[in-house]
């Protein structure tokens, strides 16, 4: 789901690169509007909570793509720089491509990080592999590394996506 | 166990904290009778996904129940991530053990133990697959215990948790074992004791009947003088090799020594001999067959004839 225009052709890469990483269908559904009262940037919890629901079923899992800047989230142990949101175990996660000028260019930043808010869907947690899609976002290596996730988050992935079919 | 651990009070509605389990919340207090025993049962929810414990009232304590962490709880576990104090046991079962006793006793303090143990460890080296399980386990129920008790989603809690233990624009530091040698240097000197065992060159005390024993093995082997190298080298060597011969020789020289003992008093070990020096005629006669089929020195042969 996208809630700002992006080239098509773009996000079937991207679909594409998800397939690859998950194993499972990846296709964009539509284009929802903002909701109101998320400001600018964009508060990730309430956009979350207030964008609108897809008709999907039970086991499917939703992105939303957004283009703004997400604004940092203030936790007990300091401030989070924010590039995405995950209900965890859930249905639905936030992805910005904020910062990403040409989405051709930058494809496998947003991809791992979209790969990073769909895991925490699937019940992972922040890995302690640098390589790993995984790795907490906000360190310096995440954007530069590719989109794959490491052996152990890999196997969870599979197996909770086995469990969620079955 | 159960008499002497304060009870827990526990009534319906309250938020608790199955060890190993996560967050359930109590729907019922109820008797019930059990094998002809009336046992009052606490009836609990998991939170995660709807499952269902009974416990009885008996053994709340037992199995580590415990309330949900306080603010000051969690401040407190943010405090100690933040710290630079834990290192992990360079010794994989005692690491295991102690792990296993946090994870179950431990409150929440024990899991943060685990995660920010195990977290530094990775910075070492890669976790096997176990410790990799027991890792993100710990992490599941810690992140799980801070959202509940600061009433923030799961993604809030473990973001706050790695913004302590990896801080924005950082890397994680790559540590070297000297590190950790502080922490496990009782260990330590018991590796280093071992090594001395282990090693050729250390000074090992024997016991005096293994020296005896020794001794007496290069004193009758030089006698046989079928193995003099063998002696020669045990009267070389030095304090090293002594250990090395009680070490290694020790046992196999002491059983052969015997079996000279045996050869110099019976019959036994020249019976034992036989099939070599059969071998060696053997040999011999193929040579003499050689010989003669070369037509060499046929003089010798002739003259055993005779005799």
């Amino acid at each position: 789901m996208t809630l700002d225009d992006y080239d098509p052709k773009q996000i079937e890469k991207l679909c594409r690169a998800l397939y690859t990483a998950f194993g499972v269908g990846c296709e964009q559904s539509t284009r929802v509007p903002w909701p109101s009262g998320v400001g600018d940037p964009a508060d990730a919890r309430k956009l979350i909570e207030h964008v609108d629901p897809v008709r999907a079923y039970a086991d499917d899992k939703i992105l939303y793509l957004v283009h703004k800047r997400l604004k940092d989230r203030e936790l007990p142990s300091g401030t989070a720089p924010t590039h995405g949101y995950a209900l965890y175990g859930k249905d639905r996660a936030l992805v910005t491509t904020h910062g990403v000028k040409n989405l051709e260019e930058g494809l496998k930043r947003v991809t791992r990080n979209s790969m990073h808010q769909l895991g925490h869907l699937w019940d992972l947690y922040h890995c302690l592999d640098p390589r790993c899609s995984m790795y907490p976002p906000w360190t310096p290596s995440f954007a530069s590394g590719d989109a794959i996730f490491c052996s152990f988050c890999r196997d969870k992935s599979e197996q909770k996506i086995r469990l969620a079919k079955s | 166990m159960a008499e002497s651990a304060p009870q827990l009070s526990l009534a319906v509605g309250d938020r608790v904290v199955y060890p190993n389990q996560g967050v359930c919340r109590v729907f019922n207090v109820d008797s019930r009778e059990v094998a002809g025993q009336t046992l009052t049962f606490v009836s609990m929810r998991r939170e995660e996904d709807g499952a269902v414990v009974m416990v009885p009232t008996t053994k709340v304590s037992s199995i580590g129940l415990r309330k949900l962490a306080t603010h000051d709880q969690v401040a407190k576990i943010f405090a100690f991530l933040r710290s630079d104090s834990d290192k992990a046991d360079l010794d994989w079962k005692q690491r295991a053990r102690t792990n296993i006793d946090r994870m179950t006793q431990g409150g929440i303090l024990g899991l943060a133990e685990v995660v920010k143990g195990l977290q530094v460890l990775s910075e070492l080296r890669p976790l096997p697959t176990k410790e990799r399980e027991l890792y993100d386990n710990a992490r599941h129920l810690l992140v799980s215990e801070i959202a509940a008790s600061l009433s923030i989603s799961e993604c809030d809690a473990e973001d706050a948790i790695d913004l302590v233990l990896s801080p924005p624009g950082r890397e994680r530091p790559k540590r070297t074992a000297e590190e950790f040698k502080q922490v496990s240097a009782s260990d330590d000197e018991g590796i280093e004791l071992g090594a001395d065992l282990l090693s050729l060159g250390g000074d090992l005390e024997l016991p005096s009947d293994e020296e005896a024993e020794t001794e007496e093995a290069a004193e009758t082997a030089q006698a046989d003088g079928e193995e003099e190298e063998a002696a020669g080298k045990g009267r070389r060597a030095k304090a090293g090799a002594e250990a090395k011969k009680a070490s290694t020789d020790g046992r196999p020289v002491a059983r052969h020594s015997k079996k000279r003992k045996g050869a110099a008093e019976g019959s036994k070990p020249k019976a034992e001999a036989k099939p070599r020096s059969a071998k060696l005629a053997a040999a011999h006669q193929d040579s003499k067959a050689k010989r003669k089929a070369g037509g060499a020195r046929l003089a010798k042969p002739s003259a055993r004839k005779k005799k």
